[in-house]
């Protein structure tokens, strides 16, 4: 059984992981030192934190509608992330390099996983953001996808890049994810997560700033006292 | 030479090319593992008794399961690093040959979404304690909130799959919960310090084939490499087969060494003696012969041959080697064969007959070990003497040197002891006496059958598996509690009552984990009681809000859900759990277990659950065969009386037998007062002493017949000088119980020895040395 036990809190792990780097802008960061096509993505420093709003449009087979949830995340690279749900209903879910904890919006506190296993997840996110490609490719082949060239939008085609990430045979983490597909501008717009079970997940990122250090007071009291 | 010599010739070539077919057919194996030797006694029980696996059974399959493991642990202050160092030493574990298999927690999930989906089939009986307690409490509302937030979190684990099985999402808490109960953490943070463990199992051929010591040796190597190559990176290791190399390191050094001075120290003893190596060769060949004709026996009769019986086997050398120098020592200058023959014929028949018998009670112990040592000792003996009265009368005499120093020393001190010459009053007193101390000592000289004593012990081993415990929770001395049952379902619900009394152990740290088949499979009537909470608690008052979010028919989610059961197949299918289950018999596993006494008074009042401490358990066992040895000694020492008061008359005859008897008891006292340990292994020593003890007094006794007495105390005094060589040098080893053999058989034997002449020396005055004027023309 041993190879099983830390299978549950691993697969969270995994799960975080994905959603934390995958809407922070270390893809494309990272892809920048690689030679990305020009874009203006904004790398986030150990001394700065991103926050910004999201749309969770969880797609399950069989299910005619997606669940989707709104809210607020707010990401700094040297302590964790906060997820902010506002729609359908108030809850926040912090996660750290110390576990993973949601509070209620009574203020009830469930811990969903910890152990010290989740040291690696602050110290992957900050790898990403520096450009430390080395801590991702463990995990997953990284592949640069020819970006749309117009945009209908603004007509600044320059600045759209897509990322793709296919899980490295026989890591763990394929069990869980079957492939990822991220892209955006200044930062990370729009993350498409597929898994095994033909579900799917598209996390849709606006109105985003980074901001210098301090955080505000009432995210770093989450990320402060997130384990009891 | 004649006939019986070559047909005895011929016999031991036929044993010889018998063996070697029967070892290289692997008809018959030699078997190093001490696990093999336990567990292995004819049981008489009653028939419920014999259905039911004994302790030391489950005990000896257990260990054989964890000996074949081994764990590594890692530990770095940087994670990266520890993984990327982990990862790299777990490949190179994984190419060494008799390796199966390497497993890396910390770094991989191993088979997660097949476990995963495993259990979602059954998902609707399935809770965690947690989740139970608050349905329990009527808190269903929280699991509901926690199953829609879980709906729209970004970690989550569900799916549509998972929904339709499993709507208020309850499968992760009991998987979760699975992994606190095991209690082994992938990856642990402590003192600043990340740790790991790498978990590698073993071929069975490692541990079976004596390649132990190569793969051991390999796996430091690359140990070494590991940590040489980052500073920072600190490794531990621990498994049976470091600790096994280790003894048998220290065991083989000393042995080896001992064996190299013993050797050397004979053969010069003898050249120096007789001046010629024929006596060399005559003593080889009668000692060749008793190892071949034992080890012969026990590959014809046994499938498997343990190591220490074999060992125990050969100290037969210690008597055989008597019979040559009896036969050797008598001048043949002027006297036909069969005249010298004749001399020492009855005596080495009457030294046979006593030691067969002393070995053959052990034989009727209900240990297959004992029984092997028997037989290898008796065949060995037997053997030996054809060999002295078949093949040595062939070979050239040599008679031995009067002004060797060691025949001016021997005369010194045959001079000394023959000056003491006690009465028959005296000779019965102290006959007397000695039997009721060896009673005494028997009832009453305390004795320490722990295993742990037995062995070296490696400090550098005994640290790194202590840490290994402190960091992981994992290793050590694998206590367990098993449960009896006749019914699978009685035994799972006796498994839940076990976690419940010993859950507030857990939490106070005086146990780490424990983990059995129900956790991993409840029983039907906890699934039943689960189902009907979450009809109660969660379906019926929470389905239709979370119908309203999921279209999922939450209502008849537990409708065609069939209960899990421990079926062959799913046992099989789950690595670990096939060894949690014998017969009728289940185990639950402790680890990191600080107060034994706490779990057992925990457990006390179920009645189908044992605590079993291996350790105490192998300890018994070894203190049954300590009894069991004593008590064919004391049946050797009675059967020997008789068969002396028979040849030599009474009182003569309890006086040959009062030498071998009075140097026990000497040999006892002497390990008492000198701190060493009374264990079987002591109890073995002692028979050595017997068997030689016997022979020297029988030896002289006999000369008294036949006029040889001179030759014949000198053959002794060279015996004892080779004994004393061969067993007295292994008080000097470190290895415990090595060193409380020799300083027994050394004391037993000097003791027999001296006994020899005031037990067993004639009245008549004729007892004082001469030396032979045909030896004397020799010169």
């Amino acid at each position: 059984m041993t190879q099983f036990l830390p299978a549950s809190k691993q697969i969270i792990l995994h799960i975080a992981l994905i959603v934390f780097f995958a809407m922070t802008g270390h893809v494309a960061s990272a892809r920048a030192d690689a030679a990305l096509p020009a874009t203006k993505l904004q790398q986030i420093g150990d001394d700065q934190y991103l926050a910004g709003a999201f749309r969770l449009d969880r797609y399950l087979a069989g299910f005619e509608q997606p669940l989707i949830s709104k809210g607020a995340f707010t990401l700094s690279p040297g302590d964790g992330l906060v997820w902010q749900n506002r729609e359908p209903f108030p809850d926040v879910t912090v996660m750290t390099d110390r576990g993973i904890t949601r509070i209620g919006d009574d203020g009830s506190r469930e811990t969903i996983a910890n152990g010290a296993q989740f040291n690696q997840f602050i110290t992957l996110i900050s790898a990403v953001l520096s450009g430390n490609w080395d801590a991702l490719s463990q995990h997953f082949i990284v592949t640069e996808r020819s970006a749309e060239t117009d945009d209908a939008t603004d007509g600044d085609s320059a600045s759209t890049w897509q990322i793709e990430l296919t899980p490295i045979a026989g890591r763990p983490i394929a069990d869980q994810i079957a492939h990822i597909t991220a892209s955006g501008r200044d930062f990370v717009d729009h993350v498409r997560i597929d898994k095994p079970t033909d579900d799917h997940d598209e996390i849709t990122l606006s109105n985003q700033t980074a901001a210098s250090l301090p955080l505000p007071d009432d995210i770093a009291a989450l990320l402060a006292g997130q384990v009891q | 030479m004649n006939v019986r010599a070559v047909i005895w010739v011929l016999c031991l070539i036929v044993m010889g090319v018998l063996t070697f077919w029967q070892i290289n057919a692997q008809n018959a194996k030699i078997d190093g593992d001490i696990l093999s030797l336990i567990g292995r006694e004819h049981h008489d029980g009653d028939a419920d008794q014999q259905d039911r696996s004994s302790d030391i059974t489950i005990v000896r399959d257990l260990l054989r399961r964890d000996a074949n493991q081994v764990i590594i642990m890692m530990s770095h202050p940087d994670r990266d690093q520890l993984e990327k160092a982990s990862r790299t030493l777990a490949q190179h574990f994984r190419d060494m040959d008799g390796t199966t298999s390497v497993s890396l927690p910390g770094f991989e999930t191993g088979d997660a979404s097949s476990l995963y989906g495993f259990y979602l089939d059954h998902a609707g009986g399935l809770l965690s304690q947690k989740d139970r307690d608050m349905l329990i409490n009527g808190d269903g509302q929280r699991i509901y909130k926690r199953a829609v937030q879980s709906l729209y979190a970004p970690s989550s684990m569900i799916s549509a799959q998972s929904l339709a099985s499993d709507p208020f999402s309850l499968l992760p808490g009991f998987l979760a919960e699975l992994g606190d109960k095991i209690g082994q953490s992938g990856l642990v943070h402590k003192d600043d310090r990340h740790g790991t463990p790498i978990i590698i199992t073993l071929a069975p051929h490692v541990r079976t084939s004596g390649f132990e010591a190569d793969w051991v040796n390999h796996a430091n190597d690359l140990i070494a490499t590991a940590t040489a190559s980052d500073d920072a990176l600190l490794i531990a290791k621990t498994g049976q087969i470091f600790f096994a190399v280790s003894e048998a390191s220290h065991a083989k050094s000393d042995v080896q060494r001992i064996a190299v001075i013993a050797t050397l120290g004979v053969i010069a003893m003898v050249v120096w003696v007789f001046m010629s190596p024929l006596p060399i060769l005559a003593a080889l060949l009668t000692v060749g012969s008793g190892l071949l004709a034992g080890i012969t026996a026990l590959v014809l009769i046994f499938d498997s041959i343990h190591a220490i019986a074999l060992v125990f086997g050969a100290s037969l050398i210690g008597i055989s080697i008597d019979y040559a120098l009896h036969y050797l020592v008598l001048p043949g200058s002027d006297r036909t064969d069969d005249t010298r023959l004749s001399h020492v014929r009855p005596g080495l028949r009457l030294g046979l007959l006593t030691t067969v018998c002393g070995f053959s009670a052990l034989a009727f112990t209900p240990t297959i070990l004992l029984a092997q040592i028997s037989v290898y000792s008796i065949a060995g003996l037997i053997a030996a003497y054809v060999t002295v009265v078949t093949i040595l009368p062939c070979l050239p005499a040599r008679n031995i040197r009067d002004r060797a120093a060691i025949r001016v020393i021997y005369q010194k001190i045959d001079t000394v002891l023959l000056a003491v010459r006690p009465s028959n009053g005296l000779r019965h007193v102290m006959l007397a006496l000695a039997t009721v101390a060896l009673i005494g000592a028997a009832f009453y000289l305390p004795a320490n059958d722990d295993i742990a004593a037995l062995g070296h012990g490696d400090d550098a081993l005994i640290a790194d598996a202590r840490m290994i415990g402190e960091t992981l929770g994992m290793g050590g001395n694998p206590q367990f509690i098993r449960v009896d049952g006749d019914d699978i379902q009685d035994r799972l619900e006796t498994g839940e009552a076990i976690r419940d009394a010993v859950r507030p152990l857990i939490a106070d740290g005086r146990i780490g984990s424990l983990f059995g088949l129900s956790d991993v499979i409840p029983s039907i009537s906890r699934q039943n009681a689960n189902r009907a909470l979450i009809t109660s608690q969660l379906i019926a008052p929470f389905g239709p809000q979370l119908q309203a979010v999921i279209p999922v028919d939450i209502s008849s989610t537990q409708d065609t859900k069939t209960p899990l059961e421990p079926a062959p197949e799913i046992l099989a299918a789950i690595p670990g759990l096939s060894g949690l289950q014998r017969g009728e018999t289940d185990i639950i596993r402790l680890n990191a277990v600080k107060d034994v006494d706490a779990v057992r008074d925990a457990i006390s009042h179920i009645g189908q659950a044992r605590l079993i401490n291996p350790r105490e358990t192998i300890t018994g066992q070894f203190a049954r065969y300590r009894v069991w040895a004593s008590i064919a000694l004391g049946v050797s020492l009675l059967v020997a009386g008789l068969v002396a008061v028979l040849r030599y008359g009474f009182p003569d005859g309890l006086h040959v037998v009062a030498a071998p008897l009075i140097a026990i008891l000497c040999a006892v006292s002497g390990a008492f007062v000198l701190g060493v340990t009374i264990n079987f292994f002591a109890i073995m020593a002692l028979f050595l002493v017997f068997a030689i003890g016997a022979d020297y007094a029988i030896f002289t006794s006999e000369s008294h017949q036949h006029g040889t007495q001179d030759a014949t105390r000198f053959a002794v005094f060279l015996s004892l000088i080779s004994s004393v060589l061969a067993f007295g040098l292994l008080a000097t080893s470190s290895v415990p119980v090595v060193n409380a053999i020799g300083t027994i058989i050394s004391i037993g034997l000097i003791s027999a020895w001296v006994l020899s002449y005031w037990m067993c020396a004639g009245h008549n005055g004729n007892d004082h040395h001469t030396t032979h004027p045909q030896s004397r023309g020799h010169q």
